[in-house]
């Protein structure tokens, strides 16, 4: 958090930029927003106790008077965040039904029924094909809407069973009695008691404090503990030690302080809400789509407008052409697709939640497909946020501590007799301890009273010693000093184990200068060695490279003091300290830090290969920071800042070209006098960036930058802190144990199992999925044309219609669905994690190629088969192909029951009206076969599908034995002919169109074969989509 | 992601479509350059040109498997559909509506049966179908034994229609209470209506609502029979000549002159009873004379 907030606020909205006059409602949001950040700067911390007394008509000993709380009670309303304004469930099911392929099918619905209304006005009572289809797109919409609500609506639950659900207690002092009270009733200028194990029930201007340190990690990502005491140490509320935050948690010690805010009005309520002012973004599938539907749109009304000009030149009447034209453009509307897409949506997400994500809003399984930048939060997502040893050094070599969470690393050799010493002494000199009832729990996972320096160290000793509490009842504690800030250092004094051992033994921790500065001699291989010069430096070149590494370190010493001196019963002074305390001998130093996740490395170096950009954005201090991200590979080695160049080349900072600098650290305080271009040149420079200190509204300001570089950005968080830049990301990534409600309810995605790698699961299944998606469309997208077509022939040459709308419903919504949902399990072509992140210019869903190939050579084909099909069942029925052109008026009419066929034969108008639907059921055996072949040909875009294997997809197969059932029950289940128009068809026209469908297999064969051996060709260019 | 999430005004949208359309910096035409264009064109000329060949060749190959004769299949005419003339339509079912005393409209009646019996004159009959058919049983030919490799027909004149023929009285009886209607059964290749020999199809008209008003019904030929002679029919390239036979059927309308009638082509292999198809085996019709 930085000192102004403002500053940050006045930068973000100059880059914001652009606001048209449509969005006022907004920038009067955004005006609220601001408005809520310059409250920030409050002055609680700085005034006197006397001042602040006044002002919340309090007492520093007394707390307020009950009526005049409960009055301030019913002015500022209870202490709690306001949920952030739910979004209502109706509202939620309507953004369900407004997509853009939604707004294309409601459209196309529209213009059904005004075909309907005008057909219905000429008079013609017994066309209701269009009533249907409006009814049809309806239902398919609201249907899928439902659908696509309840898989958001499981993934909502599953998230809200994390809400912690116990009302929090809180001490508080009012008419000079302590009571306990629920959180919520405290008010403005309360007395209360926060001790060790609390959460911090509001933000508290302290006022007194005995050794209170609070974890601010979820607010500024520091994941040391900060000493809270009644000095004011800063002008900033956030960096001064005489605050402390509401949901932060005390670690240790007892204080009492007044509360100054509550409820949404603290620190942490503001940054909550914070987050709900920032906007939320499209995202890149919903982008994609809506580009889509564009293409969809124009083609349809292309289509429709030549057809139109068509039909009036060939002389029909203005309002039949006015009636073909809607229906083209209603034909053009791809049923069966969204149905499509948000299956395969939902199968990803279903995918994902298997592996630990859950996905709020369906869109967002894409999203991380797409992502190019992840910026990541350090604590709690990166690392484990719990200290831990890192590293020892005991007879002048360091030694590297197991800091994987479940203890599979390697240990360091404990042979040495100086080792055992130094144990000795983290063993004793160490107030924390577990607490009990607690011997199932793995070391690492159990909870321990203390500060987290004490907390690793216990825990640490407690794996390569063993039961460390028994061990101290051993060495009984005769007297102890804790640690306090002038000292620098905390010191007991034990009894020995050996009863006939009369000597005291006093061990030592401490700052590790400190600590030396005590020492006479060192222990080396159990020896002790007078501490000289060479030692010495030693020391100091040690204590350098584990504070370089970002670690805490802390010295340890003992000495056995003079039985003589001090005899069994001596009385120990721990305020006099009447006792030895230099000429010590030193054990060792020890360094801890909040270690990387195991799985994190490993996860960031996929990112990497994936061609993602992994950034760091944290509260935490530079060096750490920096350490962490060299350990986890976000800074590679032998990247150098350009700090590192001016110091190897011993030549200014500024003499430096930017450019030879791979990474680079940048402070929150530098990043506040940096402008917005400043901070684009440094993201678009450096590959590796680290940015420490940051506040939230930073974090935001990252990420707008990154985004404005191009970038889909994916920020990972879990602290409050991280809320609004989670919201601002293309896709927020929250942590499922360790994350705040606040995180979780700005965030997309969630990883129940806080594992970063689960994001690359998500980068994975989200390329996946894209590419599976592109697949399903074209595949949706190619029986467009063969459905047109007829109707394009039976308009302008008159035949009779060889393919009906209710036919055309089946193909799209009921055989066709399965097989283009299947393709959504087709697995990779090729290795996807080694590929860059698609360019959302460039890349897009469905390209020109895409829809031009889809719609101008395969559907072609299938046009053709489709026609061949259908003159074979005329003609082999009695009626010639050219007879057939201009038949129509005859054929249609429903007077006359003598027509004449090829061979003379005369027809009834049923006889005819079966035999075009014999017709419709031939067109639409003949999609299908063609389809298969498709279904086929989609499985890849490049390889050969006998690189892919045909039978891989298990359910793609299944899919395609489905598609074939359905056709034949729907050609020859009895009753069909008179409800859905299908005629028991004779078997060989099932094979009509077989040769068109190795026709479309062979083709699109040769054109991948085209594709792969000439990259970059005409042929690549036109033909690969 | 930011640039393209901008919101764009209109102008920009109208600019970036006009750049779409000619982009002068790289020479661009609607996304490619005029070279590119019509390669792309050619392949598609070419693609389009082979496609279609493909598709004239599978129906050449179509044409040359058919049956100049008969076709291969028959599925949506097992049974033949019958007609009535004047057939003039109502609603939905047709109805003859006349009125006696306007001239006009029993002429329109009479006009159409006039126009309707045109290819059954007897002179025409008697050039084309010169062949003396054996009543009674069917005509088989198995060879082309006719001129011009065709088969024979027998022919059906106008004036076995007897009082209906529109020979005696060319107003077909609309001028008064008499009026003729004539039944066509559709002709269909290979089509045998009975399997018992030597029993005729014949035409059975019903009186469905006003039974009171009809008095008499008369048919001609005697007993509405189609003579088996006239089936099987060969087809239009083997019997160029063929002429359905046809019943007459006259009505003497009484009282309110007003009824629905139904005509049935009976037979055992004629079926009527297609709920889907009205017209398959019988006719139904309203009459209606009116002063």
């Amino acid at each position: 958090m930085n000192i102004s907030l403002r500053q940050d606020t006045y930068d973000m909205f100059e880059m914001d930029g652009d606001m048209d006059k449509k969005k006022k409602k907004k920038m009067k949001k955004k005006e609220k927003l601001e408005g809520m950040k310059k409250e920030m700067d409050i002055d609680d911390h700085e005034i006197t106790i006397e001042e602040l007394e006044m002002r919340y008509t309090t007492s520093v000993t007394k707390g307020l008077t009950t009526t005049f709380a409960t009055q301030v009670l019913e002015r500022d309303g209870p202490n709690e965040l306001k949920p952030p304004k739910g979004t209502p469930e109706y509202v939620k099911f309507a953004r369900q039904l407004a997509g853009g392929l939604q707004c294309l099918m409601w459209v196309a619905a529209v213009i059904c029924f005004i075909a309907f209304g005008i057909e219905l006005g000429r008079g013609n009572l017994t066309c209701f094909d269009d009533l249907y289809l409006a009814i049809t797109l309806i239902a398919v919409v609201v249907v899928t809407g439902c659908f696509g609500y309840y898989q958001e609506f499981k993934s909502t639950n599953i998230i809200a069973s994390f809400k912690n659900l116990v009302p929090q207690q809180a001490v508080v002092i009012r008419d000079g009695q302590k009571n306990q009270i629920n959180a919520n009733q405290l008010v403005v200028g309360d007395l209360v008691e926060i001790k060790g194990g609390d959460r911090v029930p509001a933000d508290i201007r302290v006022i007194t404090s005995q050794g209170c340190k609070v974890d601010n990690s979820s607010l500024t990502g520091e994941s040391e503990p900060q000493t809270r005491s009644p000095e004011y140490t800063h002008e900033s509320p956030l960096e001064t030690r005489n605050i402390a935050f509401f949901s932060t948690t005390c670690l240790e010690g007892v204080a009492t302080g007044i509360i100054i805010n509550t409820g949404d009005r603290t620190i942490i309520g503001r940054i909550a809400s914070l987050a709900s002012g920032v906007g939320n973004e499209k995202t890149p599938i919903a982008i994609e789509i809506e580009h889509f539907v564009d293409i969809i749109a124009g083609l349809a009304i292309f289509f429709g407008f030549t057809f139109f000009v068509v039909a009036m030149f060939i002389g029909y009447a203005f309002l039949e052409a006015m009636i073909f034209f809607m229906a083209i453009v209603v034909a053009y509307v791809p049923e069966g697709l969204l149905a499509t897409v948000t299956v395969c949506l939902s199968l990803t997400a279903k995918r994902l939640a298997r592996k630990n994500c859950v996905v709020k809003n369906l869109e967002a399984v894409e999203t991380l497909g797409s992502t190019s930048v992840i910026c990541s939060d350090k604590t709690g997502t990166l690392t484990q946020n719990r200290m831990t040893v890192a590293h020892l050094w005991f007879d002048n070599q360091i030694h590297a501590a197991d800091t994987t969470e479940d203890q599979s690393g390697q240990s360091f050799d404990q042979s040495s007799e100086t080792w055992r010493s130094l144990a000795r002494v983290a063993s004793l000199c160490n107030r924390a301890t577990f607490k009990p009832d607690q011997e199932g729990i793995p070391i690492p996972k159990r909870i321990v009273v203390g500060d987290a320096s004490e907390t690793a160290l216990l825990k640490f000793t407690e794996l390569t010693v063993g039961n460390i509490m028994d061990y101290r009842n051993r060495f009984k504690k005769v007297v102890e000093v804790p640690f306090n800030s002038t000292n620098k250092f905390q010191l007991s004094v034990h009894e020995l184990e050996d009863p006939l051992d009369l000597r005291y033994l006093l061990v030592m921790k401490g700052a590790p200068e400190r600590i030396l500065e005590r020492c006479s001699t060192i222990l080396i291989k159990g020896q002790e060695l007078p501490l000289d010069e060479q030692w010495k430096e030693a020391f100091q070149t040690a204590y350098m490279d584990l504070g370089g590494l970002g670690e805490r370190v802390l010295g340890f010493c003992h000495i056995y003091l003079n039985e003589k001196e001090f005899p069994r019963g001596y009385l120990f002074d721990p305020d006099e300290m009447n006792f030895t305390t230099s000429g010590l001998c030193f054990a060792g130093l020890i360094s801890m830090i909040d270690p990387p996740r195991a799985t994190v490395p490993d996860a960031v170096m996929k990112c990497r290969t994936a061609g993602i950009r992994v950034v760091m954005v944290t509260g935490d201090h530079p060096i750490t920071a920096r350490a962490i991200a060299a350990n986890v590979g976000i800074i590679s080695e032998g990247s150098e800042t350009v700090e590192d160049i001016a110091q190897r080349k011993r030549i200014p900072v500024e003499q430096v070209n930017k450019k030879d600098a791979r990474a680079c650290v940048i402070s929150g305080g530098q990043l506040k006098e940096m402008t917005a271009d400043e901070l684009d040149d440094a993201l678009r420079n450096h590959p590796e960036m680290v940015f420490a200190r940051t506040s939230p509204q930073q974090k935001l300001i990252i990420v707008e930058s990154c985004q404005r570089l191009g970038s889909i950005v994916a920020v990972t968080g879990d602290g409050v802190n991280d809320s609004p830049a989670l919201k601002k990301a293309d896709i927020g990534v929250a942590m499922g144990i360790a994350g705040s409600d606040a995180a979780k309810n700005a965030a997309d995605m969630i990883l129940l199992d806080d594992n970063f790698a689960s994001i690359v699961t998500g980068v994975e299944q989200g390329r996946l999925i894209f590419d599976n998606l592109k697949k399903s469309i074209a595949y949706t997208l190619t029986k467009n044309i063969p459905e047109l077509t007829p109707y394009l022939i039976y308009i302008t040459v008159s035949v009779p219609l060889p393919l009906g709308c209710i036919t055309i419903l089946f193909i799209e919504l009921a055989t066709d669905i399965f097989p283009s949902v299947s393709l959504a399990y087709e697995k990779a072509e090729s290795d996807i994690m080694h590929l860059k992140p698609r360019n959302p210019r460039r890349d897009r869903l469905v390209n020109e190629a895409l829809a031009v190939y889809s719609y101008f050579q395969i559907g072609a084909i299938q046009s053709f088969a489709g026609f061949t099909d259908y003159f074979t069942t005329m003609a082999q029925e009695g009626w010639f192909p050219l007879l057939c052109v201009g038949l129509r008026s005859q054929w249609e009419d429903v007077h006359l029951q003598d027509l004449k066929d090829s061979y003379g034969q005369e027809w009834t108008f049923s006889q005819r009206l079966y035999q075009e639907y014999t017709c419709y059921t031939v067109f639409f055996v003949s999609i299908e076969i063609c389809q298969i072949s498709d279904v086929l040909i989609r499985k890849t875009r490049r390889l050969s599908v006998f690189q892919q294997g045909f039978f891989r997809n298990r359910v793609l197969v299944t899919a395609i034995i489905f598609q074939l059932c359905l056709g034949n029950l729907l050609c020859y289940c009895p009753g069909m002919p008179n409800i859905f128009n299908f005629m028991p068809i004779r078997v060989q026209w099932w094979f009509v169109p077989v040769p068109y469908g190795i026709l479309i297999f062979v083709y699109d064969e040769i054109r991948k074969l085209g594709v792969r051996r000439y990259p970059g060709s005409w042929w690549d260019q036109e033909l690969y989509y | 992601m930011a640039t393209l999430k901008e919101k764009r005004t209109c102008g920009q949208r109208c600019e970036d479509f006009g750049r779409f359309v000619w982009n002068s910096d790289n020479g661009t035409f609607m996304g490619r350059t005029p070279e590119k264009w019509v390669y792309i064109s050619l392949y598609y000329v070419a693609f389009y040109v082979v496609m279609t060949a493909l598709f004239s060749l599978a129906i050449w190959v179509l044409m040359y498997t058919l049956d100049p004769y008969a076709p291969d299949y028959q599925d949506r005419l097992k049974s033949p559909g019958v007609m009535v003339w004047p057939d003039t339509y109502g609603e939905e079912i047709v109805e003859i509506n006349y009125n006696t005393s306007d001239k006009a409209s029993w002429m329109k009646m009479s006009n159409i049966l006039h126009k309707f019996l045109k290819p059954y004159n007897d002179t025409l009959q008697q050039e084309c179908n010169t062949y003396n058919c054996t009543k009674g049983k069917y005509f088989i030919q198995k060879t082309f034994s006719a001129p011009h490799h065709t088969k024979w027909a027998c022919p059906f004149t106008q004036s076995m229609l007897g009082p209906c023929s529109g020979l005696e009285d060319p107003t077909f009886g609309y001028n008064c209470t008499m009026p003729c209607v004539v039944i066509k059964m559709n002709r269909v290749i290979d089509f045998l209506p009975s399997n018992i020999t030597g029993v005729a199809p014949y035409v059975n008209c019903t009186v469905l609502e006003g039974c009171d008003n009809v008095e008499k019904i008369e048919y001609f030929p005697a007993n509405g029979n189609m003579d088996l002679s006239y089936f099987p029919y060969y087809g239009k390239l083997a019997q160029p000549t063929y002429v359905n036979p046809l019943v007459a059927v006259r009505f003497n309308l009484v009282g309110k002159k007003y009824a629905k009638i139904q005509c049935r082509v009976v037979s055992d292999k004629i079926s009527y009873q297609n709920f889907h198809d009205p017209y398959e085996g019988k006719v139904i019709f309203y009459l209606k004379a009116m002063k």
